[in-house]
């Protein structure tokens, strides 16, 4: 197991907002990529046989406002300086963090008349948090500028990493209509899931002569990500364990459905739906961890009649310290629980324009259980050379009404190679930016 | 076309490399930036009732001592000498008897006995006594006779004794216990009468045993009386000395206590059954500056005052009677005194009886008679006081703090503060000290600071509702760094009541003072 003290988590948590978010609406209107089939099952590179998918490696993430990267690190001389207070002001009351990460180690299909099949293994993550902006600035700036304030400080953090082992099978129905399925076996790795319903921690420092009081009722589940929470020192140490689990430990289903359906010579309309009914049961170092109740602290109290009795003729502030320990005494019980994933609906249609021209539109929509969202884009397509295509949406998101994507397709030979953001500018520039997003990845299709 | 050919695996490659030279921001040499994060906690809080203190000041010193809630919770506190009590045997002895037999020389004889000058016995109950009667024949014939004590009698039946004594024999008689005999007398002396006869019934003497030695005597031991009745003339006689600690002034800082109507009691309890005149033979108080100022009081005549007592010829037998005398602001200069601090009362006090030297008082005493003096000194915890100082010292430790690298902190600040229902302020100074009591730093820089203001008072005194104060103590690093360092905590507090301690206020037990600190620390964390 490995100690990290709160301070190493809690910039983790900031870091973590310079991620971004996967809507991948791009790779969606690339029909024709290999590792397009990882948004639409019924996906497979046209007039191939086999395929043999490299890895592809996809990130969406996005904090809430403007808050970015470069917020929060600048240069100073040769160092990089991590500066919360700079970040801090552009915080809002209450602060969103996503991170969804794909990684597609390998995969491969191969087509059988009419029909193909698909298997691969992938890594994915997937985290939201939400923390309200008093938690940062109590880490940063101290209890001391909020005397006389009740402080709402408990985040919400629901993450889960699991590997993914799938097999699909696609079948064309005549000339027109593909219909692609994919079940996918999900093997939890680590999860941490707050328990809505226990997500306060209150934290007022009296404006008297500064007495604490910590009320709490929080708690979350964890499966081996947090083993213990250690209080025996001043503040307190999450006792994290290393993430590895049985591959079977934690189990679960997933299920992604697809169409393509060609209406006439130019459109080309798609849609899919991703993860449904996906979950997975949490059973391994599952644990709910739990602080409830009111701790205060008011200082030493001394007696008025033991200062006259001379019983007590000192101010001892060391054993006082000692007693600010266990503050939130998290009482840990096993408990399984279950994390469900987010969905994902897409549905596009492209229009060939020309021979090297293709118009496109698509709409995506999230639901999890922290967060609902849904994107559209145009797109455009234009291939100057016979191996690469490039590409260019505009669309809409709930975060911006502004976010021109790029894509970049090269098929030299054998290879697909690709690189596709649907927010360039921020995928190059990701320090400077509150989101991003982008994929790439390559395959060898025959 | 090998231009074209390359640029088909060139392309994505210089692609992927500039997409991860965006990404190439190490996070490895991460520094936090400098800031100054400010925290605040608390240090300590205390409450300290007025009825406690003033329980615990008493309880420190005098063991008599008491402090009374009166039922409209002002408080008094009693300042109390011993209790004088004068046993009448004490002062009275009566029928002191010898070991040896009481000869009885003739057939009549009167035996006086043992009074105090000026006191005439008219009346004796005989509590205890066992008597025996000797008689010695030594004449060569037997004798017969009776021996009696007529003014000593039982149920109304005079004591005698009837004896026949063999030629050359010794008798002695049964023991008589004496206990409830009756004893008659006018003139301080007791009568003891035999008549004895020879054989040929003529009465005789009876011959000595030895020259000067005759041949009766009574012997009686253990005799004590239960009731005496008689004159008693005019006798002087020693009551009380004794002092009094008045610790509410005695501390070594100076002040100005003014003390609103001060009392001195004297309470006098007698069941002596004749007029006693006390005569203050000394009273006075010794004041903070060593001097003695003697306390006097219209309410004595020439320093004298008598005491009530039971009355014999109002069938008062066996009642106790009580005389009080206060001397206060009306009937004394006991104020004024009490402006000068007094530290203690001295006193001493004598008794009279019959002080007028009146010849036709009949008085009494029983075993049981006594006369009581005490004297107390009563002061009802109203008043004012103006920079009335005490000191303190307590042990400090600062514990983690001791060990924070000052390099850390930029400032600190206290910040103190008091909630006071009493009619009491303070200004306090804090001298922190090192191990050897050597001052490190203070609280406040120059002049201790009213940290602990008193609310208004009323009419009467009496403080409305509680004050709090808050007071702010900025301290720049250095100095907080001698504070935190030091062992000690050397605390002078000077008291001052409401309105400047021009008006007298009322303590009550349900004042308080609460006290408490806080701490802000600011830290200037991160950077280089």
């Amino acid at each position: 197991m490995k100690k990290h003290h709160i301070l190493p988590l809690f910039l983790g948590l900031f870091t973590l907002q310079t991620a971004f978010a996967q809507q991948e609406l791009l790779l969606h209107q690339q029909s024709d990529l290999w590792h397009a089939n990882a948004v639409n099952p019924a996906f497979f590179p046209s007039e191939k046989r086999f395929v043999i998918g490299g890895p592809s490696f996809g990130l969406d993430a996005a904090h809430s406002g403007d808050i970015t990267y470069n917020d929060l690190l600048r240069e100073q001389g040769d160092r990089t300086v991590l500066d919360v207070g700079n970040a801090i002001n552009k915080l809002e009351p209450n602060n969103d963090v996503y991170f969804d990460q794909r990684f597609e180690i390998a995969s491969a299909g191969v087509r059988l008349g009419s029909m193909f099949l698909q298997a691969g293994y992938a890594v994915r993550v997937n985290t939201a948090i939400n923390y309200p902006k008093a938690l940062a600035e109590l880490f940063w700036y101290g209890n001391g500028p909020f005397v006389g304030q009740t402080l709402e400080i408990g985040p919400a953090i629901n993450t889960a990493n699991w590997n993914e082992l799938y097999l699909g099978l696609g079948k064309r129905f005549g000339e027109n209509l593909t219909i692609g399925a994919r079940a996918k076996f999900l093997s939890g790795v680590g999860a941490v899931q707050s328990d809505e319903n226990r997500r306060k921690i209150s934290a007022l420092t009296s404006n008297d002569i500064y007495q604490l009081s910590l009320t709490t009722d929080y708690a979350f589940h964890s499966s081996s990500i947090v083993s213990s929470i250690d209080t025996a020192g001043l503040g307190f140490d999450l006792s994290l364990n290393e993430i590895k689990n049985d591959f079977a430990a934690n189990g679960g289903w997933a299920f992604d459905l697809g169409l393509q359906l060609k209406a006439g010579d130019r459109l080309t309309l798609s849609a899919s739906v991703l993860d449904l009914g996906g979950s997975i049961a949490w059973k391994k170092n599952a644990n709910y961890y739990r602080s409830q109740g009111t701790y205060a602290y008011n200082g030493i109290g001394i007696p008025g009649t033991d200062i006259l009795n001379g019983t007590t003729d000192s101010l001892d502030f060391d054993a006082a310290l000692d007693s600010l320990n266990d503050v939130l005494n998290f009482q840990k019980t096993d408990s399984e629980f279950t994390t469900e994933l987010p969905m994902r609906i897409y549905v596009g249609g492209s229009f060939k324009l020309t021979e090297r021209w293709v118009l496109g539109a698509v709409l995506h929509h999230f639901n999890s259980e922290r967060r609902k969202a849904t994107s559209v884009g145009a797109s455009v397509h234009w291939s100057p050379l016979k191996w690469l295509t490039v590409g260019g949406m505009y669309s809409i998101n709930d975060r911006s009404a502004a976010n021109i994507g790029l894509s970049i397709v090269a098929k030299p030979g054998p290879l697909q190679l690709f690189i596709l953001s649907d927010n360039a500018l921020n995928a190059v520039t990701p320090y400077g930016s509150a989101a991003v997003n982008f994929r790439f990845g390559g395959a060898v299709v025959f | 076309m090998l231009i074209k050919s390359w640029s088909r695996y060139l392309l994505p490659a210089l692609l992927g490399a500039g997409l991860f030279s965006a990404c190439d921001k190490s996070l490895n040499d991460v520094e936090l930036a400098e800031r100054t994060p400010e925290y605040a906690f608390p240090l300590f809080s205390t409450e300290i009732g007025l009825k406690d203190l003033m329980f615990t000041i008493l309880n420190d010193t005098l063991g008599g001592d008491t402090i009374v809630v009166n039922p409209d919770n002002t408080m008094t506190l009693y300042y109390s000498g011993d209790v004088a009590e004068k046993p009448a045997t004490d002062i009275f002895e009566f029928f002191k008897f010898p070991d040896a037999p009481i000869p009885v020389p003739d057939t009549f004889f009167r035996f006086p006995f043992n009074v105090p000058d000026s006191v005439y016995i008219h009346r004796a109950d005989v509590l205890t006594g066992l008597m025996n009667v000797i008689i010695n024949n030594q004449l060569p014939h037997s004798i017969v006779g009776t021996f009696s004590i007529p003014q000593m009698s039982k149920n109304g039946q005079m004591f005698s004794y009837d004896f026949t004594i063999p030629a050359g024999q010794f008798l002695i008689s049964p023991q008589y216990d004496l206990s409830g005999y009756l004893l008659l007398s006018d003139s301080n002396a007791l009568e003891f009468r035999y008549e004895a006869y020879d054989p040929s019934g003529n009465r005789i003497v009876l011959p000595e045993t030895a020259p000067g030695i005759p041949g009766m005597g009574i012997l009686l031991n253990g005799f004590t009386l239960s009731y005496v009745q008689g004159y008693w003339g005019y006798s002087e006689y020693p009551l009380t000395l004794d002092t009094i600690d008045i610790d509410i002034n005695q501390t070594d800082l100076k002040g100005n206590v003014r003390v609103k109507n001060p009392k001195v009691t004297m309470t006098v309890s007698n069941s002596w059954g004749f007029p006693t005149r006390g005569v203050v033979k000394h009273l006075s108080f010794i004041g903070q500056d060593g001097k003695d100022y003697k306390l006097e009081s219209s309410v004595f005549f020439g320093d004298s005052i008598d005491f009530a007592y039971p009355s014999l010829a109002a069938g008062e037998v066996g009642q106790t009677k009580y005389t009080s005398v206060t001397l206060d602001e009306n009937n004394s200069n006991i104020a004024e005194i009490f402006n000068a601090q007094p530290v203690k009362l001295i006193y001493e006090v004598a008794g009279i009886s019959n002080a007028t030297k009146d010849p036709n008082i009949v008085g009494f005493l029983t075993d049981k008679s006594t006369i009581a003096l005490r004297m107390s000194v009563e002061l009802l915890l109203e008043g004012s006081v103006q920079d009335f100082g005490s000191e303190q010292i307590l042990d400090l430790n600062f514990g983690e703090y001791s060990e924070l690298d000052s390099t850390d902190i930029e400032s600190v600040e206290f910040k103190v503060v008091t909630e006071n229902s009493s009619p009491i302020g303070a200004k306090l100074q804090m001298y922190f000290q090192d191990e050897n009591g050597i001052a490190l730093d203070s609280l406040f820089i120059g002049e201790p600071q009213p940290i602990l203001q008193a609310p208004s008072v009323d009419a009467n005194g009496i403080a409305i509702g509680s004050k709090r104060t808050e007071t702010f103590v900025p301290m720049d690093v250095e100095r907080f760094d001698r504070v935190r360092q030091s062992k000690n905590i050397l605390m002078r507090t000077f008291f001052t009541t409401a309105d400047g301690g021009l008006v007298p206020v009322k303590l009550l037990a349900t004042q308080s003072a609460a006290v408490r600190m806080g701490l802000k620390v600011k830290l200037r964390v991160g950077g280089e």
